[in-house]
């Protein structure tokens, strides 16, 4: 992807209105990064984390579909899906809980570390944020900006009611002022960075 | 809680009223106490439907009282469904309501010899039964506001609609919500067809005048549920996901774990997941706005508030927040992507009086034998209304994905005991495989809910990344579920104990300074094999063998996509669950 063309899309968006784009974030978007290292290296090196939130939040991880259950050990490939998701209720929640009492019962499709030092290069992964991970996360991610494939950004836009057009303070596509209802009008690359920040209030406005 | 109400429908000369001390059956509540009456008294080779089958329902222990989180109630029979013992339980009101007014349990025993429907109406002054034909296939929404234009506004009702009259093995028990809505269910195992066979359309509750139930010793009761009550606020789950977005947050979780029964069990994941996901519902829900939207609770006394109200575009009632089963059953597993078909769905499930899982499953089915397309939300909504109409094919219908499947010619029919699997592919999760075979209900993905069976002392530790313990861990979950069942307690209040063991010791003080009891983990060990003894031996009597305790055949040969497994426990593994 390094030297594919990749427009930027930047939507300014009422604050209490940011939580209409974490639908984006739950299907998944791409993250530019160092693989063959392991998961944690990846959340926290690559976007950002805290050790901390890492251990407390984050509860319950899919890498390519399978739970994982140590995350120091398990390495991520060139692109993988990493879904993440908080502690979970239920029974399946607690089955699929990264190291959990009940981990044995979802044993046949857990994901174990091969032992073998996998190549450290750069690429990318696809990371899908679930529940209140979305919440906490979402907002950041959004204003520093995400990847995400033109199909996947033109059926949001195509669901959204007139209203999240209504709503938008302003739009810039490469830092060109567009307008705010011509979405179908824009040219597109195949991957898009999309930033979605809230917009700054003035004092004189607050009033 | 010191007495049973029993109700004998088939005495001379109508319907013959007894109120009788607990005797033998003191301290027990809920699963507990019904599935000891019914496997002390109920002949267990005799008809579901006939006079010699009970209904029993039970409010939990802490039921009436200022628990937390104590209102849920137990319904106990033998099943239609699957032909051994029954407990489906459900939130609601009239859990707290008969603890108030004193009753452990009402029991209704024989069979009315003419075809007659009755209402039964309890208060603190007693019980009234009166003959009504004017109710005779009333859905339950419109029965309920009969019942309150008759007896009052501050009445909640007990009722099945034409499913129960009808007696299909479908057919679930309606209970009111705060809202006095007939939306909570005791689901499972056509426990509203038996109530239909008694003659009994609704049971109306008015607890007016009587007082909350008081703990022995007060003063530690109530230090100990302001404890519970902080517990499971500052969990990350009940106090956080679980009021959020609901049960249905699990659907984009399990759909990632490639666990998500779709399409009538054929997929493990569903391309349309996040147009039903647990997040999107919340968001369409608060930007719909109304009361109770996103956030409420099933009954009074709950702090979780996991439930929520479905409300239309144009801000018009629908029915309660479809919860993570039946937006799975009626969605995904039937390939239909729409809320609001789901939630349409949903609403005649409740006003039917249908369980929403074997509805989906049966559904899904029928869509499989070629009576509809998979994803054809229409086409489901018409069949649901056949079986409310109760035409041929709605009658079929209304009696379980086991009966569809063996009339249309259908070999994936995902029933054991001939009760419809959950939302969780036993190929994917294992160890859920071994609970769905061996729980004495059918498959039930509740027999083994209590995921803090270790911290409540059943079984002690067992390696957690072990291939080996799936069927020792699945037995202690099912001891720990049977016991926090006869609490009335919901089961969600499992994962704060599981992670916080002050939280635990919380529940203990709360449980014992209630009773004034000094329960042990022992003690809740020895409950929760007792009501499973009492229920494997019952199901043995009526018949069950151990080749009753097995998956049906296809999960051990189809593959299941992505991960193409198939279920690997052995028949030797599963037939370990009961060695205790």
């Amino acid at each position: 992807m390094k030297n594919q063309y990749v427009a930027k899309l930047n939507l300014i968006v009422p604050s209490d209105r940011i939580h209409v784009y974490f639908s984006l974030l739950r299907h998944g978007f791409m993250v530019e990064t160092r693989v063959g290292c392991s998961i944690k290296t990846m959340l926290c090196k690559a976007l950002g984390l805290d050790d901390n939130y890492v251990e407390d939040r984050i509860k319950t991880i899919f890498l390519d579909a399978k739970p994982v259950d140590d995350i120091s050990t398990v390495c991520i490939n060139h692109g993988s899906v990493l879904a993440l998701s908080g502690a979970m209720p239920g029974l399946a929640g607690a089955t699929l809980r990264r190291g959990g009492q009940l981990a044995s019962f979802r044993g046949s499709i857990s994901c174990r570390s091969d032992g073998k030092n996998a190549l450290s290069q750069d690429g990318h992964v696809f990371v899908k944020l679930f529940n209140v991970l979305v919440k906490d996360l979402g907002p950041i991610l959004l204003k520093k900006g995400i990847l995400i494939k033109k199909v996947q950004l033109e059926d949001f836009f195509r669901r959204m009611p007139d209203d999240f057009w209504r709503d938008l303070k302003s739009a810039y596509l490469n830092d060109q002022k567009i307008s705010l209802n011509i979405w179908s009008e824009i040219e597109f690359s195949d991957i898009m960075l999309l930033i979605a920040e809230p917009e700054i209030r003035s004092k004189k406005s607050k009033r | 809680m010191d007495k049973i109400l029993r109700i004998n429908m088939g005495a001379d000369g109508g319907p013959e009223v007894k109120t009788e001390p607990v005797g033998d059956y003191a301290g027990m509540g809920g699963r507990g106490l019904t599935s000891a009456i019914v496997s002390k008294e109920v002949p267990p080779l005799c008809h579901p439907l006939g006079e010699d089958n009970k209904l029993v329902i039970a409010p939990g222990l802490l039921s009436g009282s200022t628990a937390a989180m104590s209102g849920r109630i137990s319904v106990g029979c033998k099943s239609p469904l699957t032909g051994g013992i029954k407990e489906a339980n459900a939130g609601g009101q009239p859990s707290q309501m008969l603890g108030r007014l004193g009753y452990a349990a009402i029991v209704l025993e024989g069979k009315p010899k003419e075809k007659a429907l009755y209402k039964v109406f309890i208060n603190k002054d007693g019980v009234d039964i009166k003959e009504d034909s004017s109710l005779c296939m009333l859905g339950n929404y419109d029965l309920v506001d009969k019942m309150k234009a008759e007896y009052g506004e501050k009445v909640h009702c007990i009722s099945i609609g034409p499913a129960g009259e009808m007696k299909m093995s479908a057919a679930s028990i309606a209970f009111t919500d705060m809202e006095q809505r007939p939306t909570r269910h005791a689901g499972r195992g056509g426990v509203g067809a038996v109530m239909g066979a008694k003659g009994v359309k609704a049971i109306v509750v008015d607890d007016s005048g009587c007082k909350t139930r008081e703990p022995a010793d007060p003063e530690n009761f109530k230090a100990a549920n302001k404890e519970f009550v902080a517990g499971l606020k500052k969990h990350t789950i009940s106090g956080e996901g679980l009021p959020a977005y609901g049960t249905n947050v699990m659907t984009n979780v399990i759909n990632e774990a490639g666990a998500y029964p779709t399409k009538n069990f054929q997929l493990g994941q569903f391309d349309g997941c996040e147009k039903i996901s647990g997040e999107t519902q919340a968001e369409l829900e608060n930007a719909r706005g109304g009361e109770g939207s996103a956030t409420h609770g099933c009954h009074r006394g709950c702090v979780i508030r996991c439930s929520g109200t479905f409300y239309d575009k144009d801000g018009n009632y629908v029915t309660k927040q479809p919860e993570y089963e039946t937006v799975w059953a009626h969605g995904g597993n039937c390939g239909i992507d729409d809320l609001d078909a789901i939630a349409q769905i949903d609403r005649l499930d409740d006003d039917y009086g249908l369980d929403t899982i074997e509805m989906g499953a049966t559904i899904a089915v029928a869509m499989e034998a070629g009576i509809a397309e998979f994803g054809d939300a229409e086409a489901a909504i018409k069949l649901v209304k056949e079986v409310g109409k109760g035409t041929h094919l709605g009658r079929i219908l209304g009696n379980g994905a086991a009966v569809t499947g063996k009339v249309l010619g259908v070999e994936r029919v995902p029933v054991v005991k001939g009760q419809a699997m959950p939302a969780y592919d036993p190929r994917g999760i294992q160890g859920i495989g071994v609970t769905y075979a061996t729980s004495t209900m059918g498959a039930d993905h509740t027999a083994g809910y209590a995921v803090a069976s270790n911290v409540v002392g059943v079984g002690g530790k067992t390696d957690a990344l072990s291939p080996e313990g799936q069927v020792e861990l699945s037995r202690n979950l099912q001891i720990a579920t049977a016991a926090i069942d006869a609490t009335g307690m919901c089961l969600f209040i499992a994962f704060p104990l599981l992670d916080q063991p002050e939280t635990f010791q919380a529940l203990v003080d709360v449980i014992n300074g209630f009773s004034g009891a000094s329960l042990t983990a022992d003690d809740v060990t020895e409950l929760g094999k007792s009501i499973l003894k009492n229920e494997r031996d019952f199901n043995a009597a009526a018949g069950f063998t151990k080749i009753d305790d097995r998956l049906p055949d296809y999960f051990k040969k189809e593959k299941l996509p992505p991960h193409d497994i198939t279920f690997q426990v052995s028949d030797e593994d599963l037939d370990q669950v009961y060695n205790f």
